[in-house]
């Protein structure tokens, strides 16, 4: 009898479904129509793509007539194919491992040591990930090439012991530089959780007649495993993702990204690309999932900020500790910075000192460069606008109106977060470029997509994060008022969420003024930006133009960085943990 | 000028269709009166907010309409049912000052700057506030209970015609609470808009309602003014959500028109019941386990064992200012729960752990029927 009226009532429900969806404002549903439109067609449609490729024979033409596994056996038959995989995986696995081992103890240090200068030893700590990495791999050339000068040094205090210093070109320069640029992210996010966990949880442990090693163990450390499993998964897609640091120190040891560049520089092979392309997606998935699976197996608290005062070591000799190894690493991983800005203004540096001061660095730069400068400006700024509107829509669609797929959205979007760089324009390429009803390829609109595609995650992030804190309530309220959904979103949902849309904006623009990966594959003669100009100059041996651009570009992210800082607080800096 | 409002059949299904639907209203039909303040009142999960939020059109419900003045609006979107909401975290605007606060609703209607101003300056007048209007600040640089006032003038300010609460006192310190209820009653009889005020505090219901509808599991138990859900709650649930009530297991012996007998369980007590106050069912036979309700003031103790006693003992005193509340355990088999009794003053010779004797006040007994859930 009651489940009777159950089912009269969802049939009454059903039937007034249409009448009452004919009443209802629907402007969301078509802005909503514009970033799913893009999507597919700029990101499914290209996945999709390099998905079938894959599966194509060598070359540039896609026939779904004949399908082979031609691209995959090269990882079976091919040596140079079984190294850059097996590269690949030492450098993940070795860089992660790496970056845990500097980024925690130093996490901890900070946290919970008594120290001087925290709050600079945390500035300091981003530098590295906000600077581009391979501008880092080029002035470890510098450093620790063959006659560089740190290696200089260390050869005259390791050679009478019978040991020399490996080359920094190959494994040994991709892991020690990808290493530094990434332990921040360690470094971070450890801290974070070190300094957030709650008080009183340790606190019970010591009343209980816990020692404070037993409670580092017991206590603290399981509760910090999340933030830092999370540190470590983000490290390993990077590193594994990571093009500029191979391609230029990597020398004759290939990696899956470098791979992926040298099938369609050297051969315009897309269906091959295609294939490492696949291959690299699936180990960062692999890793993603096995990261998630890891997690969910076992029942974390979430770290939760308190009021009560954590407790700090106040031992000298661990001051004296942490303060030295905090200071040593910190210095270790800005001296590429340095080293940048020294070396701008001479005209070489090989052995001890650099020699011939100069200025024609810099003179040059108009006359050689402002072509790329404008292109930087031009293209980054273009598709930072497009991007803040497209994730701001679709973060305030998928947060607040919770269609049926919101969660499908939600993956979809943050895909190209784990997709390599190089990954990213092989899936473009592959279905822009040719005869295609939209062939875009080789022109400014191919980089402006395909940079909107890569920082999407960035601003979405960063609005939806905003958006959960702002009370549902207040767009109701104006519901109530009178006001009709467009009315609501121009007068209350932006300039709420405004702050939210400027850091993600931030963000987004000053990565994407260092972008490499992507661009790499994607400009022609046209479209060259700062990042192409300066891996270009480093290939010639123009180490000086190439130091001189870095500065400048150095300059400008750091410029919109501070200043954001400066007006919003903290927070952008914790940004880039994302990016 | 107001008009009634009318549910009919009014039923809210979340997640219909899926594994577990929950039905959050079910078939919900009752009328409040032009201009009444009306207080819908019930535990959390009740209901009492999806019936507000179905009113203003927040939710889309599941089957039955929604009349106002005959006419029936449930498919109305809710920014074109005229209706005015005060939300319980008040939900104001921080990026706006008061004035735009207050003016929002008469922005999105396109009204002509000098009659915004107009309307704002009276409505800020009613509910008080004209000293803030000439600072004009954003809403952080109010009270709580300013700020509550700013929420109430933004609903109001466009006349709208319905007026929903959603727990509005929830988030003020309990002497604020009680002087804004007063206010809002105020507030609301100046202006005579059929209103709506959810909550979960039956004091604060019984303070502002004209009328209050105690809702249970999406069903209206019981409609009715303070008064007559206070002395007449006709069932367990109410009763005990309307104040306290003690309950006594007990067979039901004799029913008649005029008085009812019961006898308890093994104490082996006949205690009569008028006609009016037995709520049972007109099925109940004798022979049926019933339940004996009395509030704490419709008993009493003694120290010496009269006719109709319950021996029970004293666990504690409490001295409340105008009445002493005892409380006191008697027979398992009776009742589980141990009773407050509300005595107007001290019982000289009565301590805690005393054994003493409980008596229902002649005529003050009612009679229930037992249900599972009806304690907290």
């Amino acid at each position: 009898m009651k489940r009777h009226k159950l089912d009269k009532a969802l049939a009454l429900g059903e039937a007034r479904g249409l009448k009452k969806f004919l009443q209802r404002d629907l402007t969301p549903y078509l802005v909503f129509l514009i970033p799913v439109t893009f999507l597919c067609i700029f990101l499914f449609w290209p996945l999709v793509n390099t998905f079938l490729r894959a599966f194509m024979k060598t070359g540039n033409k896609f026939n779904l007539g004949v399908l082979s596994l031609d691209g995959f056996k090269k990882f079976f038959t091919s040596s140079l194919y079984q190294r850059s995989l097996r590269n690949s995986f030492i450098v993940g696995f070795s860089v992660t491992g790496f970056s845990l081992l500097i980024g925690v103890p130093m996490g901890y240090f900070v946290a919970r040591v008594k120290m001087v200068g925290k709050p600079l030893m945390l500035s300091l700590g981003i530098l590295p990930v906000i600077m581009p990495s391979f501008i880092g791999a080029f002035s470890w050339i510098i450093l620790l090439g063959r006659q560089g000068v740190a290696r200089h040094f260390l050869n005259l205090a390791f050679t009478p012991l019978g040991i020399e210093l490996p080359s920094i070109y190959g494994m040994f320069g991709m892991i020690f530089c990808m290493s530094l640029t990434y332990y921040p992210f360690v470094f971070l996010l450890s801290h974070g959780a070190f300094s957030s966990a709650n008080a009183l949880l340790e606190d019970a442990g010591m009343l209980m007649g816990a020692g404070r090693w037993h409670i580092l163990k017991t206590i603290t450390f399981p509760l910090v495993i999340p933030s830092i499993g999370a540190a470590a998964l983000l490290v390993f897609i990077r590193a594994i993702g990571n093009f500029g640091i191979p391609a230029i120190i990597g020398g004759d040891q290939y990696v899956l990204p470098t791979l992926i560049y040298f099938r369609v520089n050297g051969f315009w092979d897309l269906n091959g690309a295609s294939s490492i392309a696949v291959v690299n997606v699936i180990i960062t998935g692999f890793v993603l999932w096995y990261q998630k699976y890891i997690v969910s197996r076992h029942e974390y608290e979430t770290v939760s900020a308190s009021r009560v005062e954590i407790k700090q070591h106040g031992h000298p000799a661990i001051r004296i500790i942490a303060m030295v190894y905090c200071l040593f690493i910190l210095i270790i991983s800005l001296a590429p910075q340095i080293v940048i800005i020294v070396m701008s203004f001479f005209e070489k540096w090989q052995g001890l000192f650099p020699e011939g001061f100069t200025l024609a660095n810099y003179i040059r730069i108009p006359k050689n460069s402002s072509n790329e400068l404008l292109n930087s400006l031009y293209l980054s700024g273009l598709a930072t606008i497009l991007t803040a509107i497209l994730g701001s829509i679709i973060a305030y669609i998928t947060e607040r109106r919770r269609p049926k797929g919101a969660g499908i959205l939600d993956m979809a979007i943050m895909a190209p977060f784990i997709l390599p760089g190089t990954v990213v324009s092989v899936a473009l390429l592959s279905a822009f470029s040719g005869k295609h009803w939209i062939s875009i390829g080789g022109t400014y609109t191919i980089i402006i997509i395909s940079y909107m595609v890569r920082r999407t995650p960035y601003v979405y992030r960063s609005v939806a994060a905003s958006l959960t804190q702002l009370n549902p309530s207040l767009e109701e309220a104006s519901t109530i008022a009178g006001a009709n959904w467009f009315y609501t979103f121009r007068r209350v949902s932006v300039p709420l969420i405004l702050p939210g849309i400027i850091s993600g904006s931030i963000l987004t623009f000053s990565t994407l003024l260092q972008e490499l990966s992507t661009t790499i594959l994607l400009y022609g003669a046209k479209t060259r930006t700062v990042p192409i100009q300066i891996y270009g100059a480093v290939a010639d041996g123009k180490l000086g133009e190439a130091s001189a651009l870095s500065v400048m570009l150095l300059l400008v992210v750091f410029a919109i960085v501070y200043v954001t800082n400066k007006s919003q607080g903290k927070g952008l800096s914790s940004g880039f943990k994302m990016g | 000028m107001s008009l009634d409002l009318n549910y009919r059949d009014v039923t809210k299904i979340f997640g219909a269709g899926g594994k577990n639907p929950v039905r959050a209203l079910r078939e919900v039909s009752f009328t409040i009166q032009p201009g009444e303040l009306f207080c819908l009142l019930g535990p959390s999960g009740c209901g009492k907010t999806t019936l507000l939020r179905s009113t203003a059109g927040l939710e889309s419900i599941s089957s039955g309409h929604i009349f106002y003045g005959g006419k029936d609006i449930t498919s109305i979107p809710p920014f074109r049912r005229n209706i005015g909401m005060v939300f319980q975290s008040f939900a104001l605007y921080p990026h706006m000052n008061i004035f735009e606060n207050v003016a929002y609703g008469l922005r999105v209607r396109k009204t002509p700057e000098d009659e915004v101003k107009r309307k704002v300056t009276k409505v800020m007048e009613l509910v008080g506030l004209m000293e803030e209007l000439k600072r004009n600040p954003s809403p952080s640089g109010l009270s709580g209970g300013q700020q509550q006032r700013v929420a109430i003038a933004r609903a109001l300010v466009y006349d709208p015609d319905i007026l929903l609460l959603d727990e509005p006192l929830a988030n003020l310190d309990a002497k604020l609470r009680r002087y804004m209820r007063a206010e809002i009653r105020r507030i609301q009889k100046a202006t005579n808009i059929t209103t709506i005020f959810v909550t979960h505090d039956q004091e604060e219901a019984m303070a502002v309602g004209d009328r209050l509808a105690v809702m249970r599991k999406g069903i209206v138990e019981q409609i009715g003014t303070a008064d007559e859900l206070y002395n007449k709650p006709n069932s367990a649930f109410v009763a005990n959500f309307i104040g306290k009530m003690n309950f006594l297991n007990a067979t039901l012996t004799a029913r008649g028109s005029g008085l009812s007998n019961v006898t308890l369980a093994h104490a082996g007590l006949e205690i009569e019941v008028p006609g009016a106050r037995n709520y049972l069912p007109p099925s109940i036979t004798p022979n049926t386990m019933v339940m004996v309700g009395a509030r704490p003031e419709q008993l009493n103790i003694d120290i010496s064992k009269a006719p109709g006693g319950i021996e029970g003992k004293v666990l504690i005193i409490q001295h409340l200012g105008q009445f002493v509340r005892y409380e006191v355990s008697v027979d398992s088999a009776i009742s589980s729960q141990a009773f407050e009794i509300d005595m107007p003053a001290l019982v000289d010779g009565v301590a805690e752990g005393d054994r003493v004797y409980i008596a229902i006040k002649k005529g003050k007994a009612s009679l229930y029927l037992p249900e599972q859930g009806q304690a907290e």
